[in-house]
């Protein structure tokens, strides 16, 4: 098991110096000098612009720029923004805002995921399983912008339940609406996998041999149906996890949420090449953690994985 | 109901006692393409000590009938129209579920065709073993544990107080046959019923699990019901057979007498092309055409769109099975309207003899 998590990681590590100099060399290409658009209309001395150049390396080619930010990232200096904030700092305040949007929204999409998907799949065809169909459908046709801005609209601004936006009504009340936006868009798919996979498991040879050997329906679901049907939620679910840190870059920012998507949203606009680089660094990391304990996790309930 | 489960202490059994008595068994599947009669008026018992095969054709409802009969058909689309099946006298159709669950997996058990689909994939072959002894005799964890190490050992697998903690997976398909009969066997039945048990086994691994079948069938007079394709098996290990043709039950003797002298036409084509010397091994050999799909099962007879004997009136009822020797019925009206009274008609005898 150990071996097997070192050696993905290995496997990974080229992937993830690929996918982040891919990012860097995109904000790199953008047009534009980013200290003098800071400075506005001010006229900066030449002598102070060349040093602050080269306190973020702006004065290097590419791959070198690309080679000192790792290396900041790998000694743990992460220096100053550009507009003089403390990187460290700010991590430590915006890694607790995105993880509690996460995890908020997480909660909401794996609470109506397994309900709805559930009832759907035992009872297939029935009003809930044509609704899931429905909305399925609708969360596939409206964009995330449109449902967010709707929402915010609607339930903020109008009728005033949740907050517009900003983090000033701290955890959970703050984070509740673009939780809910994020689990709405999100939960139909959960819904479906499951469905899908109780549907199968239903059907299958084994449930059959549960019922003949005469064990009660309630056994045959929670020891034979459900243990079986959940395995390709599990994977479901670790690549939706993943994939939080990029919805969680349109969300903040909609929301004033000072998350590290905002956080992302913000260098990419100034053109913080450092910065970039190591928030797309951290995103690629915590992908590959949490794929890493997903399929940790799948060979410990599924044991044909752990043996093949 | 007056069963008793209490303990090991089951009931023994007196040979020749009828154990499970099917009659008269319809099912029918409701589908897009409407009402389909899967299974039709079926009929049979098993007694104690005896081993009934159910031979037929692919599609010709001998799984629906027995499912429908232990309640583990999917209700609907299945449905049960008609029939009974009683269980030393208690009627499992008519019983509630709650009841039932008494009998099947505990007086009456299963073994299925695919191994591996059949075991659940995520448990230990132990835990699924232990399972019939933690529900129907309440035993704790461990000690149903221990007794399922001992049913492995039991169906002759080797160091089964290690392979308990095996997955299905891990076994070979033999081995794994072996696993479902330690599960089916787990409660002392005093019915098996095996559905095509080693239809997915090579031929020496089949004869093993045959002959394990076998030994454990004398300890106790258990009854089996062996559902097969394999005339083979048939010939190695019944004792009586019955003949379903696109859901009916078309002839129905003793293992012996059928495979000498078939009567019907369905079972003399199935048997025609083999001398029985050569039978083990062989599946159903082909009769011309295909059996008929439900959705177009040729009035009267189903048999006569295949049949070299078939005359006008083939088409006009469906044949009842008639009596045509002692303990032996066919369902067909060439073969039993020959000689009014006096049924199998000498020279088929005389030639089927010797
Ligand atoms: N769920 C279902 N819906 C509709 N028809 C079904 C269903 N299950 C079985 N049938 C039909 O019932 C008929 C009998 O099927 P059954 O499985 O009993 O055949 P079988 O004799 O066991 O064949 P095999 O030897 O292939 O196992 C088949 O024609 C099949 O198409
Ligand atoms: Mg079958």
């Amino acid at each position: 098991m150990i071996r097997f998590a070192l050696r993905r990681i290995l496997a990974a590590i080229p992937i993830g110096l690929l996918v982040t100099l891919g990012v860097f060399a995109l904000v790199f290409a953008m047009p534009g000098d980013p200290l003098r658009e800071l400075a506005g209309d001010k006229p900066v001395p030449p002598s102070v612009l060349a040093a602050e150049r080269a306190q973020f390396h702006l004065d290097r080619p590419l791959l070198v720029q690309y080679g000192l930010y790792l290396k900041d990232i790998v000694t743990g200096h992460f220096g100053e923004t550009f507009d003089g904030r403390d990187i460290g700092e700010q991590l430590r305040l915006r890694i607790p805002v995105t993880v509690k949007l996460a995890l908020l929204a997480n909660a909401f999409q794996f609470t109506a995921g397994m309900l709805f998907g559930s009832y759907a799949g035992f009872r297939r065809n029935g009003a809930v399983d044509r609704l899931l169909m429905l909305a399925t459908l609708f969360v596939l046709a409206v964009p995330f912008l449109v449902l967010a801005f709707a929402a915010q609209y609607l339930f903020g601004v109008q009728l005033k339940w949740f907050p517009v936006s900003g983090t000033a009504d701290g955890f959970p009340m703050s984070y509740l609406l673009p939780a809910m936006v994020i689990g709405l868009l999100s939960f139909a798919g959960l819904a479906r996998v499951l469905r899908t996979s109780i549907v199968e498991t239903v059907n299958s040879d084994f449930v059959k041999t549960a019922r003949a050997k005469g064990i009660g329906e309630q056994r045959v679901l929670w020891r034979h149906i459900l243990p079986n049907a959940l395995l390709p939620v599990i994977t479901f679910i670790g690549i939706d996890l993943a994939g939080i840190f990029a919805g969680a870059v349109l969300t903040e920012s909609i929301f004033n949420l000072p998350g590290l998507g905002q956080f992302l949203f913000q260098a990419i606009q100034l053109k913080e090449g450092g910065v970039v680089v190591l928030l797309s660094t951290l995103a690629f990391i915590s992908f590959i953690v949490i794929n890493l304990i997903v399929d940790l996790l799948y060979g410990v309930l599924d044991p044909r994985v752990r043996s093949g | 109901m007056t069963i008793d489960l209490d303990g090991r202490g089951t009931r023994s059994l007196t040979p020749g006692e009828v154990l499970l008595e099917v009659e008269n068994l319809s099912v029918d599947f409701d589908t897009r393409h409407g009402r389909l009669r899967a299974v039709d008026g079926v009929s049979w018992r098993v007694r104690a000590g005896e081993t009934l095969a159910i031979l037929g054709e692919s599609g010709s409802g001998k799984s629906v009938s027995v499912q429908a009969l232990t309640g583990i058909l999917e209700m609907p689309p299945g449905r049960i129209v008609s029939g009974t099946a009683r269980y030393r006298g208690d009627d499992l159709i008519a019983m509630e579920a709650r009841s039932r669950r008494r009998v099947v997996g505990d007086r009456i058990t299963m073994v299925f065709q695919d191994s591996l689909s059949a075991l659940n994939p995520v448990q230990t072959v132990g835990r699924q073993i232990a399972e019939c002894f933690e529900v129907h005799r309440g035993l704790s964890r461990r000690e149903a544990m221990r007794r399922a190490a001992e049913m492995l050992d039991r169906v002759r697998i080797p160091a089964a107080r290690q392979r308990v903690k095996d997955y299905p997976h891990e076994f070979s398909g033999g081995m794994r046959q072996r696993v479902m009969l330690a599960m089916a066997l787990a409660l002392d039945p005093d019915v098996l019923i095996a559905d095509e048990p080693t239809t997915a086994l090579d031929v020496t691994v089949q004869a093993q699990v045959l002959e394990l079948i076998a030994d454990l069938q004398t300890d106790r007079q258990m009854g089996v019901v062996l559902i097969t394709h394999d005339i083979g098996v048939v010939a190695d290990v019944a004792d009586t057979v019955v003949v379903m043709y696109a859901g009916h039950v078309v002839e129905r003797a003793a293992a012996r007498e059928l495979l000498d002298h078939p009567v019907h036409p369905y079972t003399e084509g199935l048997l025609g092309s083999i001398p029985s010397a050569d039978l083990k091994g062989h599946d159903l050999p082909t009769i011309p055409g295909t059996p008929p799909s439900l959705r177009t099962v040729p009035s009267g007879c189903a048999f006569r769109t295949r049949c070299p004997l078939t005359v006008a009136e083939c088409a006009s009822a469906v044949p009842p099975l008639i009596p045509v020797g002692p303990g032996r019925e066919t369902a067909c009206i060439r073969r039993t309207s020959e000689v009014p009274g006096v049924t199998i008609p000498h020279s088929r005898l005389a030639a089927g003899g010797a």
